[in-house]
């Protein structure tokens, strides 16, 4: 793992996850918004990026709330066979705010847990609650 | 013991097995035997792909041809070259379903301003960094760019080579034109005229994009 664009989540460098191929692939369906995937990146087909899943397809995104990348008003209907990602690091990530939707096509996995540093292994569970 | 009252043993333990049993065993281990060798080659290498759909017609599939065309699509120049070239007929995931092959030309890369057709809504579009624009050569029946945009590279996967089958399409791609040598009036030949109608869809093609030049990967 390398690149700040996942902290606090993911450190900068240093650690060691597993990814998970398989679920994906057997299950596409069981994509949620929330999962930290790892993607072939869009802009650079030699460059792999590990974000992760703000938007389904068919979802409206707000691009960005800040407004730095975009108007804070501006808002994008995700096509089919698409979905919006964005670094847990919003202020120091290159992801759909400034490349769209990505294909769903490119992703190659889902990742698991972290094994190393040891004092900090975890499990990734997807904990994130729709508000009403 | 003596050696060869266990040789024996062995042998025999052969023939309580059914001929049949016996020779599915030995398949099923040849199959296992061989099939990490034909994986890595189909994955890394080279494997044959049967092209549908009228979209690359009259290049791939014509209406002429009672078979759909097989093609052998490289891998090795995509996924471990990185090379992409403007006119070449590939492969990729179709950006808007997943599970879905398409087989296009690639008309532009990265920086080319393309003129693009309809139903795209701009008139021109300049691909960005690390795309490629898409075009199906017939323009009537192609799902492509011009109507999801541009696609990132990395959903490109193999690059086709050649036509296998049908046997009178081999080679269809490269294939020089064959004119008898004493007509006087070789521009009556049909095999002269579709040549002609090739270059001319090939230029129309190339008229529509003003390509720079590319130094680097993409």
């Amino acid at each position: 793992m390398s690149g700040p664009s996942m902290l606090p989540t993911l450190a900068a460098s240093g650690e060691v996850v597993i990814e998970d191929r398989l679920s994906l692939r057997l299950n596409p369906a069981s994509l949620a918004r929330g999962d930290i995937i790892v993607v072939r990146s869009p802009i650079d087909p030699t460059a792999i990026v590990c974000k992760r899943v703000i938007g389904l397809p068919g979802d409206v995104i707000c691009v960005d709330p800040t407004g730095l990348k975009a108007p804070s008003t501006e808002h994008v209907l995700i096509p089919k066979g698409h979905i919006w990602i964005c670094g847990d690091n919003m202020a120091y990530s290159r992801d759909s705010r400034e490349y769209g939707p990505v294909p769903v096509a490119l992703i190659r996995s889902k990742l698991f847990a972290r094994i190393w540093p040891l004092k900090d292994r975890t499990i990734f569970w997807n904990s994130m609650r729709v508000l009403h | 013991m003596r050696p060869s009252a266990i040789l024996h043993r062995q042998t025999r333990s052969w023939h309580n097995f059914a001929p049949p049993l016996k020779s599915l065993v030995t398949s099923v281990r040849t199959y296992i035997y061989w099939f990490p060798t034909v994986f890595v080659v189909s994955y890394y290498f080279y494997y044959l792909k049967i092209v549908s759909g009228r979209s690359m017609q009259p290049t791939l599939n014509p209406d002429s041809s009672l078979w759909r065309d097989v093609g052998l699509f490289n891998r090795y120049a995509i996924h471990t070259k990185r090379d992409y070239h403007r006119g070449d007929i590939v492969a990729l995931c179709s950006p808007e379903d997943p599970n879905r092959v398409l087989v296009k030309r690639i008309i532009a890369l990265a920086g080319d301003r393309v003129k693009t057709l309809p139903p795209y809504p701009d008139p021109e579009i300049v691909v960005p960094q690390g795309q490629a624009w898409i075009e199906g050569d017939e323009p009537f029946h192609s799902d492509d760019s011009n109507r999801f945009g541009p696609v990132p590279l990395a959903l490109i996967e193999s690059r086709l080579v050649t036509v296998v089958w049908p046997p009178s399409r081999f080679g269809n791609l490269f294939r020089p034109i064959q004119i008898d040598k004493d007509t006087s009036t070789p521009h009556k030949h049909s095999a002269y005229r579709l040549a002609m109608a090739e270059l001319d869809r090939q230029r129309w093609r190339n008229a529509r994009v003003t390509a720079v030049p590319h130094n680097s990967l993409q």
